[in-house]
């Protein structure tokens, strides 16, 4: 177990596919800009957004419903392109990359966690963890394979389809697949949202012992208070703008800012 | 509801489209079908209809009967007979300036006696006059025409006598219908028709026009009672009737063999409609259950679903309607390529035509559309709130048992019809087997997809495991995806199996038919008289044989006769006597049959056959000898005195010839030389001649593998349908997958994976069960008629499955680029 984390850290630092040195920053974003619709139905879902996520940290993305949280995310993580601004996932400018390009990237660079529809429902559990690296044509790292889904539980259930795991088991599947090929960034969109308070703790406790163990790099966005304390840092997003920031967050902290961005 | 169905069809522009493709291509195939052989139909019978119209009545020679010159005489007697005229016809063909042949549509080339009475004359001169001396011919307007032939040219004529030079006195055409394309005659004097179709003193028919007010039924019954025994009088309109249905009837095989792939295809369409449309009410399994918790009753849902497709199969059979016409113009440019020629006159689109394209299209369709229609009425309202989308597995399960059964009973059917040599018993089960297999196909498409992917999914890595896995996903769809190609490629293995079976019979008949070293015939059917003397004539002919050709009549049924020669019979013929004598028997003047005519005539040695001559003479005849079938020869044998002496002057239509060991080669040029006059005749080698003989079976199996390979083609359409809709279904998938990291090349692979799973799966099935039945109607021919051994073409069965798996890499191009162009997004948007 030892070894897996030892792995990690040097992979995940000095690692040609490892986050880079400069600034600290996992991935940044300067001035972005994404719109959707035309004339009058225009909808500026990112207004201009510069925010950088720090590597071996834990950030947490916060804002109402329509505040432009997923498309930060879809844009920073090479899903989808802004109108303007530049994206960076670690010295690589998402912007000279061309499909293929950012298919690689988001195959070896970054992990996924999705609120819903995670897994591929034909694949068994364990296929769909190994599935990037199976698209990557690289060889499986058993040893933190096993350290992984013996950390995250679901050891038992490896050769299941998802339609036969309860919800929390999915996430947390969801979570192997985006640890495996020690990504570097883990971008997650509301994970715990279609969870129960327990399955949401242990997902939520599983990426904070990726960040402060393993030295993984998590940006979370999320509705729940509650979730976003466990990050390091939460940045507030409304009406596709940055409009707040917390370091160390308390769940009354989080709550009272929520509670002014509402006014 | 109406306004709920249009909509919903207006929303889904893609997948209506889908399915309206194998609807517009199953009745555009039947549309041409119909177009073709009406068009056949009517210039046929408008040909002869404009051809006899104008005669009252003709008095006819039935069978092989010739009628006595003298009764032309006693009819013209007869009072209320205005002009009577006789006919003889044969074989007659002009040569054009460049010393080739002319060959038309129709065969034979016709050869007839000029009417000299214009007001019983088919034909009206539009130059020149009427054949009055030995040398005059009157062409017809379209030859004259098109060869450019003038009043007063030469011209060469290939006749049953050999090739003789004529002045051409006249050129006529069609009295009303002008020049028919395809419709070529060449019209001598009576007595010189008599001398050239060897019918002196004979006449074929008699035309009778009658005087204007007499009482024909009168008049008819005056001739009839002139006429001698066998000799009877038909109307003109019936002479018209005869004439045009034995002309259809000799293009009946293939317009059958064409509308019966017609049927095919739109079965195998219909497979693909009965897909798309459990795909597209599975897809809107929400939205109609949508319907249902807001109160639409279930009639409402059945209704709307059925209106549905009621109205895509309208459009679409009216498309195909109208590319039907257009396919038949490329099926008759198809099958002329082919060297099947036929008469061309303007298309004909009968109003049935359209009733049937449409009425076939929109049954099909709305049969196929039942069973989904039926499922989505069965959806419970609760199914709006659930996630599912995939269409529910529980049908395959429950089909399994009667699929089974059904599958058995044909086995037990097709047995029975082995058994009993009934092709129509091995017929319903070759239907059953192939209906239960169908139904079974769901219950084995799991791990026939998973045998079939594990080697694929080895070799591509992921993207092939995910093809194989999708495959596996939903084995109702793959089976039915597949059930289109099963059938087609059932159908096409079936045929190629009876097709080498029959070859190799045609084969083994021809391999062993002749010992000569060459074979030397005419187009026209008989040699000149000098010709087969010459030939002997040759030095280092070590033996030649002369071989004669007509028909008489067997048990009231008109049917080939050969006469050869008995003297150096075993040199130049091989005849291989499974019973009886050959020489002693022929020698004697008995008769000799094949193998298969003695078992379909319960023939044997020494059964005594009644037989009639052309000179109305009936015989008895006895059964001296049995031979296996040879393709020289045919059914029937004698010996060549007793030809001549029931067919006198008849001339040999073949002569054989045998050069001295190791002369072949020079023989073939000398005998070559000595006839390269006569363009009429041809000299092949023993091998030309075997080699010609089997073109015939090689080309009629190449127009069913062309008719067969459309419906493997509408197959694999309905395979690209399913895997587009198969694409939409999934797109949350493949996004989901293009996010983790799967690269658009991955994603092509991995739906052309599945396709190829897909189309293994129909094809392995399809050839299986196909040769299988191939076989068995093989074997089932082989008891009814001539004997047969089974032959099983491994190679082409194995290009059938390597087409398969191209073709299925083609039906998967679209999809797969549909695929891997998919918005990453579709996984993870909001919804
Ligand atoms: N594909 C899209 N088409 C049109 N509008 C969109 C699309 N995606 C997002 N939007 C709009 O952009 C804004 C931000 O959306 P989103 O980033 O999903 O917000 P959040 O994740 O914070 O709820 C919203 O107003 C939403 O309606
Ligand atoms: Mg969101």
């Amino acid at each position: 177990m030892a070894d897996g984390i030892v792995d990690l850290s040097t992979t995940g630092s000095s690692g040609p596919l490892g986050p880079p040195a400069s600034g600290g920053a996992a991935a940044h974003s300067i001035d972005l800009v994404k719109t959707y619709g035309k004339g009058a139905a225009e909808v500026a879902a990112l207004a201009g957004v510069t925010v950088s996520f720090e590597a071996a940290r834990f950030t947490a993305v916060m804002g109402p419903s329509g505040s432009g949280k997923s498309t930060l995310m879809h844009c920073m993580a090479g899903l989808d392109a802004p109108n303007s601004g530049r994206t960076y996932v670690g010295e690589q400018d998402l912007a000279k990359l061309d499909d293929r390009g950012l298919t690689q990237l988001r195959r070896d660079r970054i992990g996924f966690v999705f609120q819903a529809f995670n897994l591929v429902p034909t694949l068994t559990a364990a296929e769909n963890i190994t599935l990037p690296m199976d698209l990557a044509r690289r060889r499986v790292d058993r040893d933190w394979f096993e350290y992984l889904v013996g950390e995250l539980g679901i050891a038992d259930w490896l050769s299941q389809r998802p339609s036969e795991l309860s919800g929390g088991q999915q996430q947390r599947t969801a979570c192997a697949r985006a640890l495996l090929s020690r990504p570097g960034l883990v971008f997650a969109d509301e994970p715990t949202g279609n969870l129960d308070s327990n399955a949401s703790a242990e997902t939520l406790a599983f990426l904070r012992l990726s960040v402060s163990e393993l030295g993984q790099t998590v940006v979370m966005v999320t509705h729940d208070s509650l979730a976003a304390t466990f990050a390091d840092r939460v940045v507030f997003m409304a009406d596709g703008r940055l409009v707040a920031e917390l370091a160390s967050p308390t769940a009354g902290s989080v709550l009272a800012q929520m509670r002014e961005l509402r006014h | 509801m109406w306004r709920v169905t249009v909509k919903g069809l207006l929303a889904r522009k893609l997948r209506l489209a889908l399915t309206a493709v194998s609807i517009v291509l199953g009745v555009t195939f039947i549309t041409g079908t119909l177009v073709i052989t009406d068009t056949l139909n009517s210039t046929l019978s408008s040909l002869f209809g404009s051809v006899y119209q104008r005669v009252d009545f003709q008095v006819q020679a039935p069978g092989v009967l010739k009628i006595p010159e003298s009764v032309l005489g006693r009819v013209r007697a007869v009072p209320g007979v205005a002009y009577a005229a006789g006919g003889v016809s044969g074989y007659a063909r002009f040569v054009a300036h460049d010393g080739n042949p002319i060959s038309t549509g129709i065969e034979p080339a016709e050869g007839l006696a000029w009417v000299p009475a214009p007001a019983l004359s088919a034909h009206q001169l539009v130059a020149g006059g009427a054949p009055t001396n030995p040398h005059d011919v009157v062409m017809d307007q379209a030859t004259a025409k098109r060869y450019h032939f003038a009043v007063g040219d030469p011209v060469r004529v290939l006749l049953p006598g050999g090739e003789e030079t004529f002045r051409i006195s006249g050129i006529a055409g069609f009295v009303g219908a002008g020049d028919v394309p395809g419709a070529t005659f060449a019209s001598f004097s009576l007595p010189t028709a008599q001398k050239l179709f060897g019918a002196v003193g004979q006449l074929y028919t008699i035309d009778v026009l009658t005087r204007p007010g007499v009482n024909k039924q009168l008049v008819r019954q005056d001739i009839a009672r002139l006429l001698p025994t066998g000799i009877q009088v038909v109307s003109g309109r019936t002479v018209a009737e005869q004439q045009a249905s034995s002309a259809a009837q000799s293009v009946a095989p293939l317009t059958t063999v064409l509308l019966v792939f017609g049927l095919i295809a739109l079965v195998v369409g219909a497979f693909t409609i009965f897909n798309t449309f459990s795909i597209i009410v599975g897809q809107r399994t929400r939205e109609l259950a949508l319907l249902r918790v807001v109160g639409a009753g279930r009639g409402q849902l059945l209704g709307s679903v059925l209106l549905e497709a009621l109205l895509v199969a309208t459009v679409a059979s009216l498309v195909g309607l109208g590319l039907g016409v257009l396919a038949a113009l490329g099926l008759e440019a198809l099958l002329n390529a082919l060297g099947v020629p036929l008469p061309s006159g303007p298309l004909v689109f009968e109003p049935a035509t359209a009733a049937a394209g449409l009425g076939v299209g929109v049954i099909a369709t709305l049969v196929a559309a039942v069973g989904p229609a039926w499922r989505a009425v069965r959806i419970p309202a609760v199914a709006a709130l659930s996630a599912q989308t995939e269409e529910p597995e529980s049908g395959s399960k429950r089909r399994i048992l009667p699929g089974g059964v059904l599958a058995v009973l044909g086995l037990g059917t097709l047995g029975l019809g082995l058994g009993h040599a009934s092709l129509a018993t091995v017929g319903v089960g070759a239907l059953g087997i192939s209906v239960g297999g169908a139904m079974l196909a769901p219950g084995v498409a799991r791990p026939f997809s998973s045998a079939i992917g594990t080697p694929l999914s080895r070799l591509l890595g992921i993207s092939g495991h995910l093809g194989q896995v999708n495959a596996m996903r939903s084995p109702r769809r793959t089976a039915h995806s597949a059930s289109a190609l099963f059938v087609g490629l059932a159908l096409v293995s079936a045929v190629s199996v009876i097709g080498a079976s029959l070859a190799q019979a045609a084969t083994s008949s021809v391999d062993n038919a002749i010992r000569a070293d060459l074979i030397v015939s005419s187009s026209s059917g008989t040699l000149g008289p000098g010709v087969a003397r010459e030939v002997s004539a040759l030095p280092h002919v070590s033996s030649s044989c002369l071989a004669y050709g007509a028909d008489f009549e067997v048990r009231g049924s008109t049917v080939a006769l050969k006469g050869i020669c008995t003297s150096d019979l075993a040199a130049n013929v091989i005849l291989r006597i499974v019973a009886g004598a050959a020489v002693p028997a022929l020698s004697r003047g008995e008769l000799l049959v094949d193998a298969t005519t003695a078992r379909t005539q319960h023939l044997r040695v020494g059964s005594l056959v009644s037989v009639s001559f052309p000179e109305a003479e009936h015989a008895t005849i006895r059964v001296g000898g049995i031979f296996q079938p040879n393709a020289l020869i045919g059914g029937y044998l004698v010996g060549d005195r007793f030809f001549q002496t029931h067919f006198p002057g008849q001339l040999p239509g073949a002569v054989l010839v045998s050069a001295d060991r190791g002369y072949a080669g020079i023989v073939d040029e000398e005998v070559n030389r000595a006839v390269a006059s006569n363009p009429n005749l041809t000299v092949q080698t023993r091998g030309q001649f075997e080699a010609a003989q089997t073109a015939a079976v090689d080309q009629a199996l190449g127009l069913v593998y062309v008719l067969l390979a459309l419906a493997v083609i509408i197959a694999f359409i309905g395979v690209a349908n399913t895997l587009l809709l198969s694409v939409f279904e999934r797109v949350r998938e493949l996004g989901l997958l293009r996010a983790v990291g799967m690269q658009r090349r991955q994603v092509r692979v991995m739906v052309r994976a599945e396709a190829v799973i897909v189309a293994l799966f129909g094809a392995i099935a399809g050839v299986v069960v196909g040769t299988g039945l191939g076989a068995a109607f093989t074997v089932a021919l082989s008891r009814q008629q001539a004997a047969t051994a089974v032959v099983v073409p491994y190679e082409s069965l194995v290009v059938f499955l390597v087409i398969a798996i191209l073709l299925g890499l083609a039906a998967a191009s679209w999809p797969a680029r549909r695929a891997a162009r998919l918005d990453v997004l579709g996984a993870i948007g909001v919804e």
